[in-house]
């Protein structure tokens, strides 16, 4: 048998043209097979059309002014109306808020140095401050709103400079100046009685896409604690707390929330004293939030089952109390695991905030849907325009959510180990 | 064990040589009755408010209602249902409206979740794109928005007078779509016939399990898809027969639906009412964005060597995929489909938005004279029942398909 070094050898041929450059792409990616041919002749045709039709209805016929009539309403709802703010004009109090998100996310893109960080901050400044230039409603949108809409760009510079220079700069400082912001933000929505350019403003008139986002930032910020609490809760060795987070989970995760919204309208204040003030907002808040943390509390326990139980073991042995393995061992490697489902349970709870229609929050969809109603007869036949871009909103939010936890999970090196 | 040092009253706060209030299980006893006691007196409480409100306020309360007349219509309904029905019956009917809706939801959804699911792995690069805009798209918006969309296309749709023959006896129209549908003259011959299918069904089940094992055993091939099918077929056949000539006239005719009257109302056959399409098409849509996802991470589930392996030992393309791929990604599939389909038939309850009578939205009706909390109560009832079902389901085959570990 001759060895291989006997036999002289060719130089190698550069791969057939079928298989390199755009040709190949195409070949092994459109053309691969006959009923790979038909199927993208198929879906070119389809998409083409799709496409014909579309661009069409966008170009020529399709008609934003109602998206240009509810202009900033969309946003606040009904919170600059006469009846709610009689005398003043109280834009400004949710454009602070937003300025306060800006700031806060200048810090959270210099904390965490990453680039997705600073598209969205930058990303969310520029949108904010494009609305200033818009053309339409000057009568609506004064120079003062306008200035305050602008603001937002020094707001995210504010911000990064704060966590870049001063010793402001770390995850704890930029959780808990978020948690401020937070609280400031429903003071100055709420109003202080008394306190001059801040007199109350009924939570009635709360509404737009300011009210999903407090309902949902809300829902989020308490729905992860609770649910831990209810999956440590079900897992325990104790019976009477296991049956009571049991009982609480499966009722939660068995009544739809339209159902639950519309019953606490009438159950809740029949069920709390007459003076404690119980309002729709808080209701709503309380059942939006009860309702997450039921289906939190399922995704954390599956973190924590899937968890290989030599880890608890491995932390016991090093004479870790049981209290510090659950907390330092097993909930940060189960979370860790889950970040897409629970990810996924804060876009979920976002889309639900749109439900709060039923108990007659005007949220950013009912607020549309009930001027859209108010003017059949102008504005119906927009109805398309209002439900796509609607639609368009609610989808940069969760598309951005479901790619910050893509990225998170990069970070954290899921899959990794 | 050691002994607890001191006098018999200090004796006392040891228990197991240990003091009381540094013993794990007294700990976690004490801990358990607090919080026991706790959760009791705040449910007592709660129970206790509403009731005293609801005598203070004069509320009416109690279940008496059910069984008065609900005089009220309701739209679409798939049992028959008069105005002059008790409160239990409309319940019931619009259970049943909630049911049925749930079970062709999510026959489609499931349906057309594997296909989207299958055509994101497609090797073809427009197919794959096609999907994954798909899905991004349709589960990241509120299914809320998407069926004031859906109602507004059906609402945009022509009157009935003007409205579409697709074919002979099929209309589409804004008031929905009619098509022609089996109806039984006499509902005795009907149910009896019903009964005798059933029994047909069953017995080509049996031979089809029997023949299957047979082959298995055997090796003999025993067609037994095509012996059950026949079974099934011709026992059922004979029934209709038998029952047809001993009633006079068949279990079923069909009722094809025509206009009817001055207004060109459509009667007869079976008509879907709009509501009803605008919500099943927005609840299968957004359903299935969430299964195609699911049978996608199934599939991939399954490692390639899988199928390669069963291929090897001399498996038919076709069997390595029955046989060996296919099962092992139904157990990643199932459990997370099954809490889809639970999803599905809860969001069933925004039909309330756009007037389809499912349970939500009936009972919303009713509580605008009947005693609110008491359809509350019932209507907690009725969807716990449902999501135990789907519980129930999933556990069963978690149970079957569990891995034996050796």
């Amino acid at each position: 048998m001759a060895s291989d070094t006997d036999i002289p050898r060719a130089e190698a041929l550069p791969p057939p043209i079928t298989e390199r450059g755009i040709v190949g792409w195409t070949h092994a990616n459109l053309f691969s097979a006959w009923y790979n041919t038909v199927l993208t002749f198929i879906f070119a045709a389809i998409l083409a059309l799709a496409l014909w039709f579309g661009l069409r209805w966008i170009i020529l016929e399709s008609d934003w002014r109602v998206i240009a009539t509810l202009g900033g309403n969309l946003i606040i709802g009904q919170y600059n109306i006469e009846k709610a703010c009689p005398g003043q004009n109280c834009f400004w109090r949710p454009q602070v808020s937003l300025l306060l998100v800006s700031v806060l996310l200048g810090m959270a893109w210099a904390v965490s140095g990453d680039r997705v960080a600073r598209r969205i901050a930058i990303g969310a400044a520029v949108v904010a401050a494009a609305f200033a230039l818009l053309p339409y409603s000057l009568e609506r949108m004064g120079l003062d709103v306008r200035l305050l809409l602008v603001a937002n760009l020094p707001a995210v510079a504010a911000g990064w400079a704060l966590a870049r220079f001063t010793p402001l700069g770390t995850v704890r400082w930029t959780v808990i100046m978020g948690v401020l912001a937070f609280l400031l933000t429903l003071v100055l929505l709420r109003g202080l009685p008394g306190v001059p350019g801040l007199q109350p403003v009924s939570v009635i008139y709360w509404g737009g896409l300011m009210l999903n986002l407090l309902l949902a930032v809300t829902g989020i910020a308490l729905s992860l604690p609770i649910g831990i609490a209810l999956a440590l809760g079900r897992r325990s060795r104790l019976p009477v707390v296991k049956l009571l987070c049991v009982v609480f989970i499966e009722v939660f995760r068995g009544v739809p929330l339209i159902t639950l919204l519309f019953m606490s309208q009438v159950l809740v204040p029949l069920a709390f004293p007459e003076d404690l003030p119980t309002n729709s907002l808080f209701r709503a808040g309380v059942v939006i939030t009860l309702f997450s943390s039921a289906y939190m509390a399922e995704n954390i326990r599956g973190g924590l089952q899937a968890l290989h139980p030599g880890q608890a073991e491995a932390a016991r042995a090093l004479g870790l109390p049981g209290w510090q393995t659950t907390l330092l061992i097993s909930l940060p490697q189960a979370i860790r695991n889950v970040i897409p489902a629970i990810v996924g349970q804060f876009i979920s709870l976002f889309k639900d905030t749109t439900l709060v229609y039923i108990i007659g929050m005007l949220d950013v969809l009912e607020f549309g849907r009930a001027f859209i109603q108010g003017n059949v007869a102008e504005y119906l036949d927009s109805t398309p325009e209002f439900l796509l871009f609607i639609a368009l909103v609610f989808w940069i939010f969760c598309y951005t959510m479901s790619y910050v936890s893509r990225r998170v999970e990069e970070h954290l090196g899921v899959g990794q180990r | 064990m050691a002994r607890a040092p001191g006098s018999f009253l200090t004796g006392l706060a040891y228990y197991q040589g240990v003091p009381v209030w540094r013993h794990a299980q007294i700990i976690q006893w004490a801990l358990q009755i607090v919080s026991g006691i706790v959760v009791v007196v705040l449910v007592a409480s709660f129970f206790a408010n509403i009731t005293n409100a609801i005598q203070d306020r004069n509320i009416p309360h109690g279940f008496g209602f059910l069984s008065r007349e609900y005089q009220t219509p309701i739209g679409q309904h798939f049992l028959p249902y008069e105005s002059s029905d008790t409160y239990l019956y409309a319940f019931g009917v619009a259970a049943t409206n909630t049911i049925i809706v749930s079970i062709v939801g999510v026959i489609l959804a499931t349906a057309l979740g594997i296909v989207v699911g299958v055509a994101r792995i497609s090797g073809n690069w427009l197919v794959s794109r096609t999907a994954l805009v798909y899905v991004e798209f349709f589960r990241n918006v509120p299914l809320l928005v998407q069926l004031f969309f859906w109602f507004y296309i059906v609402l945009t749709l022509p009157p009935v007078r003007q409205g579409y023959v697709l074919a002979d006896g099929i209309y589409f129209n804004n008031a929905g779509i009619s098509v022609p549908w089996p109806s039984p003259p006499s509902w005795d011959a009907a149910l009896v016939w019903m009964a005798v299918a059933l029994v047909s069904i069953i017995a080509g089940v049996v031979l089809h399990r029997i023949l299957t094992r047979r082959e298995e055993l055997t090796g003999k091939p025993s067609y037994p898809f095509l012996a059950g099918g026949i079974t099934t077929v011709v026992a059922a056949a004979v029934g209709w027969l038998v029952i047809g000539a001993a009633s006079g006239n068949s279990p079923f005719e069909i009722s094809v639906p025509a206009p009817h009257g001055t207004f060109g109302r459509i009667a007869g056959g079976f008509t879907i009412s709009g509501g009803l399409m605008a919500l099943l098409t927005g609840l299968v849509i957004y359903t299935s964005s969430f299964i195609a996802e699911i049978v996608r991470a199934g599939i991939q589930s399954v490692g390639r060597g899988q199928t390669e392996a069963a291929r090897s030992l001399g498996l038919a393309p076709m069997a390595a995929l029955r046989y060996v791929a296919f099962p092992q990604a139904l157990r990643v599939i199932i459990p997370p489909l099954i809490s889809q389909c639970l999803n599905l038939t809860k969001n069933s309850s925004l039909a309330a938005a756009i007037g389809y009578a499912d349970l939500t939205n009936v009972g919303k009706t009713m509580t605008q004279i009947a005693p609110a909390v008491s359809i509350y109560i019932l209507l907690m009832v009725a969807y716990l029942a449902m999501s135990l079902t789907y519980s129930l389901i999933g556990n069963l085959y978690n149970r079957r398909i569990r891995l034996v570990r050796n």
